[in-house]
């Protein structure tokens, strides 16, 4: 039995003199939802093309179950597929197109019209096999499309920002469900995506990719609250850049100073720095609070915006010494905190996940 | 018209043209109905004897030869056509997709004659093909391939196949790939792919090239004149002949109204064919 279902051992691809994708190394643990998450252009579904067979790598092997696929043709491997546009066949109705995976694999007839039975059951449309794609709405073909990869029991379910065609509301009750039946069945779920909120809720584990490369594999927590480097502190929630400096170094922690506070940050990112260097202190909006009078501030700044969030308040300061905006996010509606225009200490939550890293030259 | 001053100026010329050939045909039209006057060229009275001479087994047979080579001429082209387009579409390389499209489009730009009589030059009793069949010995004496409907056949599929191309790709250039791409990772290989996607999805296409191409087919004059050689006739042929031999204007205008009806009216089959598909689609 193989550990992994899917392993990528350096695999490269380029288009012409671009590399769309640089050395991926990948493990994917059965039953997992591992997502891939981006910008465009990252890589990601070039990454995901690969698994797939769509294209072929220029270098590195790919496995699925343990078994070398890197030559396999795409109908040979065993995959399931839900593409963005979800390509449900215009000339067949619900159930050919669930039962088209079936039909290639040679199913009988009766087998096949029972388990596409269940596959609609499973996505909830049962009484629509009748229907032609058309006649469906966004939500419904999707559930189509999932259903007509999970008919065949693939080895990995693999998806293709299934959800970008979807509005807000569809898409997170669609979300929940793909979550539901991902779990139920422990089908081990490849998923794309740039949206890092979808990334952070559905996922197991988040592979943060950029300009080819992999730059983070983690639990959602961990490449929020302990992000590899800048790029995925950046890409993955919202973050406070602060001007900062190094104090010293103890083991895997350093120490920090940013206006009147000191924080206790990773070491490892700032390797090679002398104590004093100047460093940038990354702090999520939700760790930073207006500080008590007479207090120790980390920064004070002026109120520029207020923007009320329903459960949430989000206070916009401009502050002194630091490029862009600094962003609070207060719980509720803080009222009285930080009207427009009045000047706000800031302090940080107590023991924040912050992050250090050497300024960008 | 306010609005648009220079509208009346810039449809006039379309208007003049419609005009003319409304004009001419019902010139046509209303020697159909006429009485032929042997050893003149005027005409006599009304009559619909025109039509019922049409029925007599000699002109029954040209315009059943007429359906029968406008239906292999656009059956052929479909098949060689499909593979070109097919290729026009999906090919990898610039290279391919440039020699495929000067392959397919070119016949369009030759002049007739110039087409018909290439063909001469290869289907001739010393043309290429049977020089080329001679000299390697598989036949002891020339082939007859000129004055045949296997060489008329030919010569229509070459002149009709760029209609059939440009007509089939653009249909296959609108299949999103995706399609294809779905049935790949359901299990189905290439050939599978093509026959359950691919191919049911590009059938409007297939339906509106051939009937194109059928109707392109009906009004061949100088190939089937030429290669046909008066052995294999055609509607055009017969009224070329009737009109300008026989000086029988009346029945050559029958004739032409007669082709003319039954060319609308396959067109006419053939698209609540495609309207029906495109229903189910």
């Amino acid at each position: 039995m193989a550990t992994e279902a899917v392993r990528l051992d350096g695999v490269t691809r380029r288009f012409g003199a671009m590399v769309a994708l640089h050395e991926a190394w990948l493990k994917v643990r059965h039953g997992e939802f591992l997502t891939l998450l981006g910008p465009s252009g990252c890589g990601k579904t070039t990454l995901l093309n690969l698994i797939a067979g769509f294209l072929a790598a220029d270098g590195g092997e790919i496995f699925i179950e343990g078994a070398l696929v890197t030559a396999t043709p795409v109908w040979q491997r065993d995959i399931g597929m839900v593409f963005q546009n979800y390509a449900l066949f215009p000339h067949m109705d619900v159930a050919r197109n669930v039962a088209y995976g079936l039909a290639t694999r040679g199913v009988n007839k009766a087998e096949a019209a029972q388990r596409v039975a269940e596959a609609l059951a499973l996505v909830k449309l049962t009484g629509m096999a009748g229907r032609r794609p058309r006649e469906l709405s966004g939500g419904q073909q999707q559930r189509v499309a999932l259903a007509r990869a999970l008919v065949i029991r693939p080895k990995v379910l693999l998806l293709d920002e299934p959800f970008s065609a979807l509005d807000r509301n569809l898409r997170g009750a669609m979300q929940v469900e793909l979550k539901e039946i991902q779990q139920r069945l422990g089908i081990t779920t490849i998923f794309v995506t740039h949206d890092q909120g979808e990334a952070l809720s559905m996922s197991d584990r988040v592979a943060v990719m950029s300009a080819g490369r992999i730059h983070q594999v983690g639990t959602p927590e961990e490449v929020y609250r302990r992000p590899a480097d800048r790029f995925v502190a950046g890409f993955v929630g919202d973050v406070n850049r602060l001007p900062a400096r190094l104090l010293g170094r103890e083991g895997d922690t350093a120490q920090v100073a940013a206006g009147a506070c000191h924080f206790t940050v990773p070491a490892a990112p700032l390797a090679g720095l002398a104590p004093g260097a100047a460093v940038e202190l990354f702090l999520r909006p939700e760790q930073l609070a207006p500080a008590p009078a007479g207090g120790p501030a980390l920064l004070e700044g002026v109120v520029v915006a207020r923007v009320y969030q329903g459960d949430r308040m989000e206070l916009h300061l401009e502050a002194a010494g630091v490029p862009g905006r600094v962003l609070l996010r207060l719980p509720g509606h803080a009222p009285g905190v930080g009207e427009h225009g009045s000047h706000l200490a800031v302090q940080a939550q107590p023991q924040p996940d912050a992050m250090a890293f050497p300024p960008t030259t | 018209m306010r609005g648009r001053p220079f509208l009346g100026w810039f449809v006039a010329p379309g208007v003049l043209c419609a005009l003319g050939l409304a004009a001419a045909m019902a010139a046509v039209l209303q020697y159909a109905v006429r009485a032929h006057i042997p050893g003149s060229l005027g005409v006599g009275g009304f009559t619909l004897e025109n039509f019922s001479g049409m029925l007599r087994p000699l002109y029954a047979s040209v315009f059943l030869q007429t359906v029968q080579l406008c239906a292999l001429t656009a059956l052929f082209s479909l098949l060689a056509g499909y593979p070109l387009a097919h290729a026009l579409v999906h090919a990898r390389s610039a290279a391919w997709k440039s020699a495929v499209l000067v392959i397919a489009v070119t016949p369009l730009f030759l002049g007739e004659v110039v087409r018909t009589y290439s063909w001469l030059t290869v289907l001739g009793n010393s043309g290429f093909i049977n020089g080329a069949l001679l000299w390697l010995g598989l036949i002891d004496s020339p082939v007859q391939l000129m004055f045949t409907r296997f060489g008329v056949v030919l010569a229509l599929v070459h002149v009709t196949l760029p209609v059939m191309v440009i007509m089939l790709a653009a249909a296959l250039s609108h299949i999103n790939a995706d399609y294809l791409r779905a049935a790949m990772s359901l299990g189905a290989g290439p050939v599978r792919g093509f026959l359950t996607v691919t191919l049911p999805l590009s059938m409007p296409g297939i339906l509106a090239g051939t009937s194109t191409a059928f109707a392109w087919t009906f009004s061949a004059f100088a190939t089937p004149q030429m290669i046909g050689g008066g052995r294999v006739n055609m509607v055009s042929n017969l009224v070329y002949q009737l009109g300008f031999a026989s000086f029988n204007f009346p029945f050559a205008a029958s004739l032409s109204v007669v082709g003319l009806a039954l060319a609308a009216a396959v067109l006419a089959l053939l698209r609540l064919g495609t309207a029906r598909l495109e229903r189910l689609a």
